[in-house]
């Protein structure tokens, strides 16, 4: 890509501009190749954090908004109007706050686990696609360094509910862990079968595969409409958000592995949260839902770092509703969903991407692949809905 | 080369430290550190690939499981330190040098390291390692299968009163 025949103000390249501006003013000033480099870097990372640090502090007002509506509430509607400065008013607030550090703690790791929560966090939203242009770092092994970062938060979930020294924290953490390596593993084996079927891991290259309109994406194919149905409940597991959001559960133990800390450290946790939702959801919309790609062809004038922004705020849009509309699961269920159904149904797609692949895209294809998919998954819920769902109920005063 | 000379001796001082450490805890998580900064090193070298992987399996894994199996099992008692005995010296030894001995011969016939890393394509990577060596691939597959079956005979709950 040559720098200069592009326009630099063309919508396309919004997002680049800084980048841009920076590396043109250093190079004019006859600063070293290096310099203008790794300025340019720096400046391409500040802008995706700018862009996802507003993300975070609007989507943590637009939560509370959606939830309160579902709830039939108003929510918060007292700083600014329709309580636009909720976010600036919570982090004034956070930023004030005593910071505590238990006196059973251990002091280094208690201080070290909320900025490694964030770290991988901040790094996997490097890799993402979210522009034709606009690839922040157009890693050729951009999917496996997401799910090898996205390993780390792991350990930082383990230190956060060790190093606090205390009870909640800890239970909060063995739920975290169990149910982040129960629910990676079909996260990682449904990914496959679109890596199998694009032959990359480079993410920019497996969207540009998905162009043409929405039935060219991975989604609206026999295995990546299982595989997608399949990444898209993991990623809400990941996330830790509702209904898999007992290792935090307010009502069972306190804040998880938050519980012990507070001010601004407690708020790193929540800007770890948000961002990793952000990035798990972008790797969602890129692997499956063709990324920047627009959904019909012919509408080229948008920008398309706009089309990927708004199938995100579709995607967290829908976590949203999830969380006014599902209950709690109980561990038990949690993890028996995840290793006796959602596992042997993510293994299943890998076949199907295979035959797919081979067989190239067609009716035939359709055929052969559809009942591939389709007939376990009906099978699987069948047996998980008879034989492996809890005995019912009796009440024995209730029923009657 | 700078590289090799900062990370190498971080790597050992952590992985001194995972053995060295009193407190289980503590130790597992040097030993994180020593493989999260082993993959640090594999990428400062260049092989890409290698390093993600190292990162991903060992940090994400085997570290993350470490750590839960001392999760599960740990005693009540918070300040349980590891006992050490002068005469685990000899069984350790003997399980050291063996490999320190295969990996020493294995260096002295890899030809001297070049200035410029051989550039090996992920794809042809992957071709190799299913045409070439699929035996040893899958030998490894058989046994990562029976180890998880044993795992689950053992995991299995033992309940004689239940049908």
């Amino acid at each position: 890509m040559s720098k200069d025949n592009i326009p630099l103000w063309s919508p396309e390249h919004l997002p680049l501009l800084p980048q841009r501006l920076v590396e043109m003013i250093l190079a004019n000033l006859g600063a070293p190749e290096w310099l203008v480099s790794i300025s340019g870097f720096m400046v391409a990372a500040s802008t995706v954090l700018a862009v996802f640090m507003t993300a975070f502090a609007l989507l943590s007002l637009i939560e509370r908004k959606t939830l309160a509506r579902a709830q039939n509430r108003i929510g918060p509607n007292r700083a600014g109007w329709f309580g636009i400065l909720q976010p600036v008013a919570d982090g004034i607030k956070m930023l004030t706050k005593e910071d505590i550090v238990p006196a059973r703690a251990v002091k280094l790791l208690h201080l070290l686990a909320p900025i490694l929560i964030v770290l991988p966090a901040i790094l996997a939203l490097g890799v993402i696609p979210y522009g034709r242009e606009w690839t922040p770092v157009p890693l050729e092994l951009g999917l496996l360094f997401f799910f090898a970062v996205g390993s780390m938060t792991e350990l930082s979930v383990f230190m956060a509910g060790w190093a606090s020294g205390s009870k909640f924290p800890m239970l909060g953490a063995m739920r975290a862990i169990s149910q982040m390596v129960s629910y990676e593993l079909p996260l990682i084996i449904t990914a496959l079968g679109v890596v199998m079927v694009s032959g990359t891991l480079s993410l920019p290259e497996i969207v540009q595969q998905q162009g043409g309109g929405f039935w060219h994406w991975n989604v609206c194919t026999p295995w990546g409409i299982v595989a997608g149905l399949l990444f898209y409940v993991c990623t809400i597991a990941e996330a830790n958000r509702c209904p898999f959001d007992l290792p935090e559960g307010e009502s069972e133990i306190v804040a998880g592995h938050m519980t012990e800390y507070s001010g601004f450290k407690y708020a790193l946790f929540f800007m770890g949260e948000y961002l990793g939702l952000f990035a798990i959801a972008g790797l969602f919309v890129t692997l499956f839902l063709g990324g920047w790609q627009a959904p019909l062809p012919g509408l080229g004038l948008v920008p398309t770092w706009l089309w990927f922004f708004g199938k995100l705020a579709l995607v967290i849009f829908s976590y949203l509703w999830i969380r006014a509309t599902f209950p709690r699961l109980r561990i038990d269920q949690l993890m028996r969903f995840a290793w006796l159904c959602m596992i042997p149904m993510a293994l299943l797609t890998l076949p199907a991407a295979a035959i797919w692949h081979y067989m190239g895209r067609g009716p035939l294809s359709w055929m052969v692949v559809l009942p591939l998919v389709l007939v376990p998954w009906v099978l699987v819920a069948v047996i998980f809905n008879k034989r492996l769902a809890p005995a019912t109920r009796t009440y024995r005063f209730a029923d009657g | 080369m700078a590289s090799l000379l900062i990370l190498s001796p971080l790597v050992l001082l952590a992985a001194l430290g995972a053995v060295w450490m009193a407190r289980p805890v503590h130790a597992a998580l040097l030993l994180a550190l020593a493989l999260a900064l082993n993959a640090v090193l594999y990428l400062a070298m260049g092989a890409d690939f290698i390093g993600l992987v190292q990162f991903a399996v060992y940090v994400g894994a085997v570290a993350v499981l470490i750590v839960f199996s001392l999760l599960i099992t740990r005693q009540s008692d918070e300040t349980e330190e590891i006992a050490r005995r002068p005469k685990a010296l000899v069984p350790g030894l003997l399980c050291t040098l063996p490999v320190l001995a295969v990996l020493l011969i294995t260096a002295s016939k890899v030809p001297a390291a070049s200035d410029e890393a051989p550039a090996l394509p992920l794809k042809k990577l992957g071709e190799i390692l299913f045409t070439t060596h699929a035996p040893a691939v899958l030998a490894v597959a058989v046994l990562l299968t029976a180890v998880l079956i044993g795992a689950a005979l053992f995991a299995r709950e033992t309940k004689p009163n239940d049908p």
